[in-house]
């Protein structure tokens, strides 16, 4: 049995970064976008008058902002393709639920996503001069591992409305800036409005992200961060849980209606 | 008369089937939130991150990201309805028909580019409302005009990522790429200006800069005498892209003819 669950797990990963991960479009999505969003940062701040910019939320932000993008679009785009291509109903029929397959697949797209990260990393490091100096690296590291788990959460969150209707599709690809914005992928949370603030508070990536931001600019203040890690966790289950209860609805729908394709 | 207004009518019947033909499934919600949606929350996005560095000018963000939608909608519905010919398998039947080239080709244009001059109009009247848009100086006929400029002016981009798109699977990923690009070289977010002066060289290579430039200056009641030159800046720059946009076509429908292997790439 657990042979069985890796051979799922391995044969789901390899395909995922085969037909998803290594193209074009992920280039653009985990390179080239966040460079562009970092250089609108860097020249806005260079426009107002500061002498240097924000490494940690202009450039490592922009990081963020293309393994982010990178989530939305890939995790859209399998059930959207899977429909296309009609090996939707063969893996709803299949003995693996489209829940594991999912899970499988959004997981690849958030672990291909850390490239982004990473090379945002690099570049601050080795062409900005960032410093390690004062960072809580173990406070940035957990924070990391949790806004990944929160985006995990969030990308099978938006898949399954893609599984339950075509139409959602065009709504969850213009989720990628509003969430974005909320969570602030490049700047502090606090420039925005109060009741923004409060809106933002619903999303598992904030808290997680604010942590680790927090953590890279040498916070230690463990309270604060475990606080935040906590809060994110509670809200990443709680996006668990309605994925579950939709994932149920969506079945019993396409067994009753057995409209899959038609939805 | 009748042979004079064929290319007239090949145009306009084309315009409305290629914008119908995109857009008859999309629900008006759906449409809506592509119209308005994104650039709204881009913008906001923009506006958040320059408040965090100190920018203290939040309009001129809000006035270039208004400014880019009639471009984006120009280049993404023209790239997507000359690249989609391909997707859907129409290509061939459009290659092989006697039609004129010029008005098939063109037409795709038309429809996205008012569109675009619409959306932005009702985005600068949204922008007025929620930002607090100072609109007493502005010259109204300046501004329209230069809107209109601008999403006929970045058809020529769509026209040449369109034809791209019918040689490459990835033609609107480098479209999107580009588009990004556009975030940084034409002034929507900073002043030209601000970029260093081998990408202000660029930037002026471009469709858009001028255009933008002159509306910033409409909005502030400029009139023609004062923005002439980049009006006519912004035609000269946007009619090579578009010619450079049909060669592309030509060229490419050329070379289909001889390897017969268009739809087949």
């Amino acid at each position: 049995m657990n042979n069985l669950r890796w051979g799922l797990l391995k044969q789901q990963v390899l395909v995922q970064l085969r037909v998803r991960t290594l193209n074009l479009l992920s280039l653009g999505l985990f390179v080239i976008q966040p460079a562009v969003f970092s250089a609108v940062g860097m020249l806005l701040s260079h426009a107002a008058g500061n002498a240097t910019p924000d490494l940690v939320y202009s450039v490592i932000g922009g990081g963020i902002m293309g393994m982010w993008s990178g989530i939305v679009f890939t995790s859209t785009y399998d059930i959207t393709s899977d429909r296309r291509y009609g090996t939707l109903e063969l893996i709803v029929g299949s003995p693996t639920s489209l829940a594991t397959v999912e899970a499988i697949r959004t997981l690849t797209n958030v672990i291909s996503g850390l490239f982004s990260i990473s090379l945002a990393f690099v570049a601050a490091l080795t062409i900005f001069g960032y410093s390690l100096n004062g960072v809580n690296i173990w406070g940035a590291g957990i924070s990391l591992v949790l806004l990944l788990f929160s985006m995990w959460c969030i990308g099978i969150f938006l898949a399954n409305f893609l599984a339950w209707s075509r139409l959602s599709g065009s709504f969850v690809d213009y989720l990628e800036m509003p969430i974005a914005f909320l969570c602030g992928f490049m700047y502090p949370i606090r420039v925005l409005p109060g009741w923004l603030q409060i809106l933002s508070g619903a999303l598992p990536i904030r808290w997680a992200l604010q942590a680790m931001n927090e953590s890279l600019l040498g916070n230690h203040d463990w309270s604060f961060l475990v606080t935040h890690w906590v809060i994110t966790v509670g809200i990443s289950l709680v996006f668990i849980a309605i994925t579950r209860w939709l994932q149920d609805k969506v079945h019993d729908s396409i067994r009753v209606s057995g409209e899959l394709s038609s939805i | 008369m009748k042979s004079l207004l064929r290319p007239f009518r090949l145009y306009l019947t084309q315009a409305w089937l290629s914008y119908n033909g995109r857009l008859a499934i999309t629900s008006p919600l759906g449409y809506l939130a592509s119209k308005m949606g994104f650039p709204f929350f881009l913008m906001l996005f923009f506006i958040f991150m320059g408040k965090f560095v100190g920018f203290t000018n939040p309009l001129y963000i809000v006035i270039g990201n208004v400014l880019l939608i009639p471009a984006s909608s120009s280049m993404f519905g023209v790239t997507n309805a000359i690249g989609d010919e391909r997707g859907w398998g129409t290509l061939s039947y459009i290659l092989g028909s006697p039609a004129p080239r010029m008005p098939v080709f063109m037409g795709r244009a038309f429809f996205y580019i008012l569109d675009g001059f619409v959306t932005a109009i009702i985005g600068f009247a949204i922008a007025a409302g929620i930002f607090h848009l100072d609109l007493s100086r502005i010259n109204i006929a300046m501004l329209v005009l230069c809107i209109f400029l601008v999403a006929i002016t970045s058809s020529g981009l769509g026209f040449l990522f369109g034809s791209i798109s019918l040689v490459s699977r990835d033609g609107w990923i480098f479209l999107n790429t580009f588009l990004s690009a556009l975030y940084i070289m034409v002034g929507v977010n900073f002043p030209v200006e601000a970029l260093p002066p081998v990408f202000q060289k660029v930037a002026f290579g471009l469709p858009l800069t001028r255009g933008i430039l002159a509306a910033r200056m409409a909005l502030q009641g400029a009139g023609w005498s004062s923005i002439r030159q980049l009006v006519l800046g912004e035609v000269l720059v946007g009619t090579i892209y578009i010619l450079a946009g049909f060669l592309c076509f030509l060229l490419i429908e050329k070379r289909s003819m001889v390897s017969g292997s268009l739809d087949a790439m």
